[in-house]
């Protein structure tokens, strides 16, 4: 009996496997261990938490270090990768023609129509006349609803208003006649004067009607055909708000812009192609399955996708101690989101969503020093190190471990930087790909789709189930099922969307509700996890087709997510491919893979030799 | 010391600064309401009484006209009570809270001090708490009361951001202790919360 | 010269009074006294008469208070504090005359030690309340416990960065601080900070101690693990009530100072005028009186030292009559008792800075054993600890009265070069901290920014999400100050890893729990004990003289006498 130990070196795992192997091959598995790999994987540094691991899975073995033979390590090259987000849109209001925002508390409801009045002017308006009042900073909610009352008993037709400050309801609430008040105008000082306007505040838990309509703008200012479809713009900016403000001036309007960002060029080994960053994601993908596999990648110098590049390349020379003009960009995974931005032009801080592109790359370095890396850990632990076995290989010989898992076998690895695949045939071979975008990406996407710049917070969404707190002691789960504690809450938590973690709820401080949280993040995941999913096994099947491969097995720290493997099982049912979380050898779950292919390899071999 | 509130006087605080007059009127013992959409504004022995501005001399008549703003526009009903048994922010907070039909309350001291609190938490805890009274201005009352009727409708308002300033030792930490000293001498151990009508007016407008 | 008014008639003010109006220090508050609620810094009617009565080895009385009538401080001064053998002899010593020997510098250090541990709390202040500010001056000068007086100094981050606390511990180190302290905006951040502190420490000078003021049991735990080496923010209160509001007891800070000195880790308390009014529970009692109690609870406690001279109360104290009187008096009380005193002088004080160094005066001429308990050696827009009455921006100016006045103040003046260095080889050392530990990566251009900055302001800013689990894994991991020496050692910093060991070295031979105990760069211990303090009156005692001398006669901007077109230093 010889006592062997696999360590896998991940990129933040470093996983061991104690067993010890028989005359005969025969494997009888003692323990195994897991801790943060110290260090960039592959260097030296690894020495540490490889040494480390070793020695808790041996004392949980029971054995001694002075007993092991042979340390088993796979070859780590280093798979870095970079992020970024480019916005390609943007949304211009000229001529302050409309002010479109969700004020928490708009004042009173229904339509206005009328001129737009300073409100120290409103007493200088003639009886009869319609007018909007326009109450700037300083004013006081008394003050105004005074003023109001006093015109409006002089016969002025104050039909609505838009104020600057949170006074909306104090202002009605005071009035004697209710009229629709647009309030958090912050820039309210440019709303032009003297122009036909229109006010509209829907009741609460409704939206606008009239002003989200090209039809209904055209009948309040009396538009022609060729002024409505002028106008068709604001219409549709203004869809799904409570409140509204629009003002028809000379030739104000609402516009979408693109921004150049330029151009990316994808060098494949199939040839070069290029696709401009500002038509989205798609085009990007499609221009890279042209191509790949990916030989490298360039942007345009002095656009945005060119500074892009070079801050990931800059990265990652950094990280591996690389030339820059060393660093070769090997997959790109590119993914449309919404970026919520300030307006340009915009009176009260409106924000839109505008489109936008996130970029995951990925490099694969040169082998890293491995065999300093190997005379480190002999030193270290005073054994025999062994470099032995692609990783992808000795994923799938873990993996297939995994009770009821049978050959033709794939393995997904879904790690924080990237998305490895493997496949197995049952003749021997394996085919394996790695490829940019995973758990960091997904992380990026929901810190700016909801704004959120906090990517503690968004790691956190991305993690765990979201509830919210409806008293200090239940929460009601995103699955609308209430679930009950004996402790009340942190107070901080309170009121608050929060993430159900291990060390208990956690509020996420953000204006969204819970379904849109619940919504970005799936969308998140289904764009990253199962579009790259899918991607690693085409790159991997026989013939592209993912219908030849029989069985997927999910490996690594995702496949502990709580919705990932259910999402990806759901994606390759389409393709009548069986997908699951590993458990290998029946008990260690989707971890310890690659530890335990490396037994099982020197098993096999040592067998073979005698 | 001599000056107590008693549970019959009627205090007022003279035109201020900003011109309003605030006469708050005891309306005998407060009681515990059901209505889900109000907030209890908690007011402490000495506010609008003996004392009528804060710390850094804002007139109460306006901090609580503000702080009524608030609720207001968020479309939820306030009442305010005054906590004579304490001088201690999160008892009066709390004192409030457990009178309050959405079991949230503001609880505030003379000098400015202000709480946010919930029924249900521990007296100690609380849901935002604005505790460098030299820095509260008006804006920041209306911000509480907003906030705290968001709380009522079971909203989750981001928290009023907190200021600071590590100059405002050397100039209020004394003052500040002075005016909790007077306030704790105007306690009536055992009394019991007291519901006020609150009439803020100001000269020459209707 | 004919003046007219253009608006007629006299203006409602002087122009003398507009521009004494915009004077710095009428930004500061001040407050007339209340004695009945200890409005009052130390000279009380309501404060009690001093007396002791001893029965079979007992106090059985103390200060006009029966023993059945005493409040927990009270019983545990009488108990533990006092040394019944010798009170009632040394409390018929009549006040005036204990403040002649304290004066006096004919009279031993020795032979005022005989006396006042055998006074009561009412004692000890009708002993100062003879004494005027020069007299304290005097006496602070003979009863500090340590011969050579030292400083303290923050280093923290607005930031929470660990690589800017690294830098501005080797800066502090280099300027002469021997003990440096953090604390953080964001809490799960310590073990990083903690570990940056340490680091740099060593890598500006060897042997400087470090600390981290957290939450007790989590600083107890890093003092532990060898990742900071003493401890401060232990804080005592002189009133029942105070006490009670934090959940504590004397014996519960007694406890937890015996699990220090378990370890060999030196610790001291912290105490202060003006934080029982401040609550509301001074009792009647003149600050001063209660601070004296808190004084005789850590002596009872069997604690080397005392942090006390109003601390995070400054404002209170400061705002009455001869608050800053009682402040000095707290300090020479302290060292009366024969404890080590950090003596204040570290939060925010003043806005006018003539007040800011009349404050420090009475501390810095007499030297004590840490003349600030926490001067600002970053900013103070980045100090955690809201601010110090001295920062990174007063350097200069203590360099220059230092010299002037030809005081140690226990800093220097250091050249660029040595700073940007020092600077900068504690931020590499600290990446190869980091990474041998495998936590988030520092990069160059983090170092770079550090060397150069002067406040977080100009720091890139760090993924916290990433160093909070780095933080994480410290404390779930174990890591030990030993980890941090073996990490120093395979980055290459042999020699900071050996400075660190030596401290570490420390708890085991105890020697840091000697009263008024630092470590000199050589990494030996100096404390009360072999380096005591032999003050004599002219001639004797600490004086800056040879090399030390030297130093502090480096400034900035100094004209060449040799060739009066150049400068030197």
């Amino acid at each position: 009996m010889t006592l062997v130990a696999g360590v896998d070196i991940g990129n933040s795992t470093t996983e061991a496997c104690v067993a010890e192997i028989g005359q005969d091959g025969d494997i009888r598995y003692l323990a195994a261990a897991l801790a943060p790999t110290t260090g960039v994987k592959g260097t030296t540094d690894n020495v540490k938490g490889v040494a480390e691991v070793v020695r808790e899975a041996l004392a949980r073995a029971g054995r001694d270090q002075a007993d092991l033979r042979t340390v088993l390590i796979n070859e780590a090259t280093p798979v870095i990768s970079g992020l970024a987000m480019e916005t390609i849109t943007e949304t211009i209001i000229t001529e302050s023609t409309m002010i479109g925002h969700n004020p928490d508390t708009p004042g009173g409801a229904g339509l206005g129509v009328g001129v737009t009045v300073a409100f120290g002017d409103l007493l200088r308006r003639s009886p009869g006349e319609e007018v909007i009042c326009v109450a700037g900073a300083g004013l006081d909610f008394e003050e105004v609803a005074a003023g109001i009352n006093r015109a409006a008993a002089r016969g002025v037709r104050v039909t609505g208003a838009i104020v600057r400050s949170d006074d909306a309801t104090l202002i009605v609430n005071r009035l004697r006649e209710p009229i629709p008040v647009v309030d958090e105008v912050t820039l309210v000082e440019r709303v032009p004067l003297g122009m036909r306007a229109a006010v509209e505040v829907a009741p609460p838990g409704h939206t606008i009607r009239t002003l989200s309509d090209s039809y209904g703008i055209a009948g309040v200012f009396d538009l022609d055909a060729e002024q409505t479809r002028m106008i068709a713009p604001v219409a549709r900016a203004l869809v799904g708000n409570r409140s509204a403000v629009v003002v028809r001036t000379p030739s104000g309007e609402v516009t979408g812009r693109r921004i150049p960002a330029g151009e990316l060029t994808l060098i494949g080994e199939r040839g070069k192609a290029t696709a401009e960053v500002g038509s989205g994601a798609e085009e990007i993908m499609r221009a890279l399955r042209r191509v790949e596999p990916l030989l490298d990648a360039a942007g345009e110098p002095g656009t945005h996708v060119g500074g892009m590049l070079a801050r990931v390349r800059g990265t990652m020379s950094e990280l591996t101690a690389t030339p820059l003009d060393g660093v070769r960009i090997q997959d790109v995974l590119a993914v449309d989101t919404f970026v919520p931005q300030r307006v340009r032009g915009g009176l009260a801080g409106e924000f839109a969503l505008e489109n936008a592109v996130g970029l995951a790359a990925m490099v694969r370095t040169s082998r890293g020093p491995m065999e300093l890396l190997a005379a480190g850990l002999r030193d270290t632990l005073g054994a025999e190190v062994l470099i032995g076995g692609v990783e992808a290989e000795m994923a799938v010989l873990g993996a297939l471990t995994t009770p009821g898992a049978g050959t033709p076998v794939a393995v997904l690895d879904l790690g924080g930087g990237s998305t490895d695949g493997a496949l197995a045939t049952g003749d021997g071979t394996v085919e394996s790909v790695h490829l940019a975008g995973a758990g960091d990406l997904v992380t990026s996407l929901i810190d700016s789709e909801l704004g959120l710049e906090d990517r503690e917070a968004a790691e956190e969404i991305k993690k765990h189930p979201l509830a919210k707190a409806e008293s200090f002691f239940h929460v009601r789960m995103e699955d609308g099922t209430a679930r009950f504690f004996e402790d009340p809450l942190p107070a901080e938590a309170f009121a608050r969307v929060v993430v159900l973690t291990d060390a208990g709820p956690r509020p996420i401080h953000t204006r969204h509700g819970m379904e849109k949280i619940r919504r970005v993040r799936r969308a998140a995941k289904r764009r990253v996890f199962v579009a790259n999913a899918l991607r690693a096994l085409a790159r991997v099947a026989p013939g592209g087709d993912i219908r030849r491969i029989g069985f997927v097995v999910v490996l690594g720290g995702s496949a502990l997510d709580f919705e990932i493997p259910e999402m990806i099982a759901a994606a390759v049912a389409e393709y009548g491919v069986v997908s699951g979380t590993g458990n290998v050898r029946g008990r260690e779950g989707p971890r310890n893979a690659v530890a335990t292919g490396l037994v099982v390899r020197h098993a096999m071999s040592a067998h073979a030799l005698r | 010391m001599s000056h107590t509130a008693s549970a019959a006087t009627v205090s007022a605080g003279g035109p201020a600064a900003g011109g309003y007059t605030l006469r708050l009127t005891d309306k005998g013992p407060a009681q515990a309401r059901h209505r889900a959409d109000e907030v209890v504004i908690g007011v402490s022995p000495a506010f609008g009484g003996l004392f009528t501005k804060t710390i850094v001399g804002i007139p109460h008549a306006e901090v609580l006209r503000e702080l009524l703003a608030g609720v207001e526009e968020q479309g939820v009903h306030a009442r305010v009570v005054r906590v004579p048994a304490s001088s201690d922010l999160a008892v009066i907070a709390h004192t409030a809270a457990k009178l309050s039909g959405s079991g949230i309350a503001v609880g505030i001291l003379s000098r400015g001090t202000t709480m946010i609190h919930q029924k249900d938490l521990v007296r100690l805890s609380n849901l935002e708490l604005f505790p460098q009274a030299p820095l509260l201005d008006l804006e920041t009352f209306r911000l509480v009361g907003h906030n705290a009727a968001r709380y009522a409708k079971g909203e989750s308002p981001q928290p009023v951001a907190s200021r600071n300033d590590y100059m405002a030792r050397p100039r209020w930490q004394a003052k500040a202790a002075l005016l909790h000293i007077k306030e704790t001498q105007l306690v009536r151990p055992g009394a019991v919360p007291v519901e006020l009508e609150v009439s803020i007016t100001r000269a020459g407008l209707d | 010269m004919h003046m007219t008014n253009p608006a007629g008639g006299l203006p409602s003010r002087s122009k003398r009074t507009e521009v004494l109006e915009k004077r710095p220090v009428n930004l500061d508050g001040f407050v007339e006294e209340w004695p009945e609620v200890g409005m009052v810094a130390m000279d009380s009617p309501y404060d009690p008469e001093p007396g002791v009565r001893v029965e079979n080895g007992v106090i059985v009385e103390m200060d006009g208070r029966r023993r059945a009538d005493f409040d927990f401080l009270d019983q545990f001064i009488a108990d533990h504090a006092i040394d019944v053998a010798v009170t009632e002899r040394a409390m018929a010593i009549p006040a005036a005359e204990i403040a002649h020997m304290l004066v006096d510098p004919r009279v031993p250090r020795e032979e005022v030690l005989a006396v006042s541990r055998g006074l009561t709390p009412a004692k000890l202040l009708e002993v100062v309340k003879t004494m005027n500010v020069v007299e304290m001056m005097m006496a602070l000068q003979k009863m500090r416990a340590r011969r050579t007086p030292a400083n303290q100094a923050h280093s923290t981050s607005a930031q929470d960065n660990p690589i800017q606390v690294a830098a501005e511990a080797a800066e502090a180190a280099l300027r002469g601080f021997r003990e440096l302290e953090t604390t953080l905006g964001v809490v799960r951040y310590a073990p990083l900070v903690a570990i940056a502190l340490q680091v740099g420490a060593q890598a500006g000078k060897p042997g400087v101690l470090t600390q981290c003021a957290l939450e007790e049991a989590t600083e107890l735990e890093l003092g532990m693990r060898g990742i900071t080496a003493y401890a401060e923010t232990i804080s005592v209160y002189g009133t029942e009530p105070v006490f009670c509001d934090g959940d504590d007891t004397p014996w519960s800070k007694a406890f937890l100072a015996s699990a220090y000195a378990s370890r060999g880790i030196k610790m001291r308390f912290t105490s202060g005028t003006g934080s029982e009014v401040q609550m509301g529970y001074a009792e009647s009692r003149s600050m001063l009186y209660l601070e004296i109690r808190c004084i005789l609870v850590t002596k009872g406690a069997g604690v080397q030292g005392l942090q006390n001279g109003s601390i995070s109360c400054i404002g209170v104290p400061g705002a009455v009559p001869a608050g800053i009187r009682a402040v000095l008096a707290e300090n020479l009380i302290a060292s009366t008792v024969d404890l080590e005193c950090a003596s204040g002088n570290d939060q925010s004080f003043s806005h006018s800075d003539l007040r800011r160094a009349a404050r420090l005066l009475p501390q810095l001429l007499p030297g004590t054993d840490f003349i600030c308990s926490g001067y600002s050696a970053v900013p103070n827009y980045d100090n955690m600890f809201a601010g110090s009455n001295l920062d990174a921006e007063d350097y200069d100016d203590w360099n220059v009265i230092q010299r002037d006045l030809q005081v140690d103040g226990a800093l220097r003046h250091v050249p660029e070069a040595e700073i940007l260095a020092a600077r900068n080889r504690a931020a590499r050392a600290l990446q190869a901290v980091f990474a041998h530990l495998g936590l988030p990566p520092i990069t160059e251009e983090e170092i770079d920014a550090a060397t150069y900055a002067h406040g977080s302001n100009e720091l890139p800013l760090r993924d916290v999400l990433e160093d909070l689990k780095g933080a994480q894994r410290v404390m779930d991991g174990g890591v030990t100050g030993l980890d941090i020496v073996k990490a120093l050692h395979a980055g290459g910093f042999e020699d900071i890893a050996e400075s660190l060991l030596g401290v570490l070295k420390q708890r085991v031979s105890g020697d840091l729990l000697h009263t008024s105990a630092i470590l000199t760069p050589e990494l030996t211990t100096l404390s009360a004990i072999n380096d005591a303090n032999d003050y004599a009156g002219p001639g004797t005692g600490y004086r800056p003289s040879g090399d030390r001398w030297e130093e502090m006669k480096a400034l900035r901007h100094v004209v060449s006498a040799r060739d009066p077109e150049r400068e030197v230093g």
